[in-house]
């Protein structure tokens, strides 16, 4: 899914009625705050004219409910895309929410360049789950280190769901390069038939992929 | 034949189920996202669902829970296989409406037994 939508899919008449109050900076965060999802979404979406309100913005987001709400944040936050989103973004990984963080993950493959720094600490997290969402982060980034980040994941990581879904992505991004660190695999997880099976189907899109890297 | 739908965005599990499944005899039909799951959910007719919780689009338990709330497929069984492994996790996954919970991975004799029980076939 898109969270940036083009501003005709955005603008049906009966919301414009909700723009009709203060589109100030503060009437804006005043909004922010309304009880109405129509309202809290017309000024997340006016609010990318203030660069500045990016960590409300995620503060908001955290506590934010309602859907369309959540992707008006995350579209204006995308837009803003600078460190302090995020730096704010990154811990919602960590959401008991499945769909918060399926969002998130969505905006954070959207910010390569500003992602990129965090992200061999988010690789090492202690937390496996997390690892995982990192992963998938990785899997729509499109930044040139990403194969290598994720080989070291196959060769270092002792999870073998995080060394899974590494291998998944590896299987869309990585090169001939990579081979022999996934054939090692499936030894390092006493041949389990799971890690096997995503290895030999992995090792095959690769060689049908080309060296695309 | 028993039909089953699989609902994952890892493509490579996808596959390693329907390998596992169509080599019990079901037909497999899959999923990779919970909007596309719940589409086909609702305009074909399966005997069982395997769901896995995060995914983009729409989640395995915002799934589960459509799924529950529609007469026409609210009484096929769901198993839901994820990586998360914590007593919460599974909880949220019977909260949502699923039959059983699995972490991933699961050994192909165990998942090809589980869908035979839920789908009442008979071993092949």
């Amino acid at each position: 899914m898109s969270l940036i939508k083009k501003s005709q899919d955005i603008s049906p008449p009966v919301l414009e009625e909700n723009r009709r109050t203060p589109r100030d900076r503060a009437g804006l965060l005043s909004q922010l705050e309304n009880d109405a999802p129509d309202i809290r979404r017309w000024a997340a979406l006016d609010l990318v004219e203030f660069p500045d309100t990016a960590e409300v913005l995620c503060a908001q987001l955290a506590q934010e409910t309602q859907t369309p709400v959540r992707e008006a944040l995350l579209t204006t936050l995308i837009k803003i895309g600078n460190p302090i989103v995020v730096n704010r973004l990154i811990p919602l990984l960590r959401s008991e929410d499945a769909a918060l963080r399926n969002l998130v993950i969505e905006a954070l493959q959207q910010l390569p360049e500003a992602v990129a720094p965090h992200m061999k600490e988010m690789l090492r997290d202690p937390d496996a789950d997390y690892r995982i969402f990192s992963i998938n982060v990785l899997d729509n980034l499109k930044h040139p280190q990403a194969p290598a980040w994720l080989q070291e994941v196959v060769e270092k990581d002792d999870n073998i769901n995080v060394c899974a879904a590494a291998v998944e992505v590896l299987a869309e991004v990585g090169s001939a390069e990579v081979i022999p660190a996934l054939s090692t695999l499936p030894e390092r997880f006493d041949n389990d038939p799971f890690m096997e099976f995503c290895v030999q189907t992995a090792i095959r899109r690769i060689q049908g992929n080309g060296n695309r890297i | 034949m028993k039909r089953v739908l699989v609902i994952d965005d890892a493509t490579t599990v996808r596959m390693y189920y329907r390998q596992v499944l169509e080599a019990q005899g079901f037909a497999v039909e899959e999923a990779a996202n919970g909007y596309e799951g719940l589409e086909k959910a609702l305009m074909e007719s399966f005997d069982l669902y395997i769901v896995d919780i995060n995914m983009p689009k729409m989640d395995g338990y915002t799934l589960l829970r459509s799924i529950r709330q529609e007469p026409a497929i609210c009484a096929t069984p769901a198993i839901m296989i994820s990586t998360e492994g914590q007593v919460q996790d599974a909880n949220a996954a019977y909260a949502a409406g699923a039959n059983l919970y699995f972490n991933k991975p699961v050994k192909p004799d165990v998942l090809a037994l589980t869908v035979r029980m839920l789908t009442g076939e008979k071993p092949t």
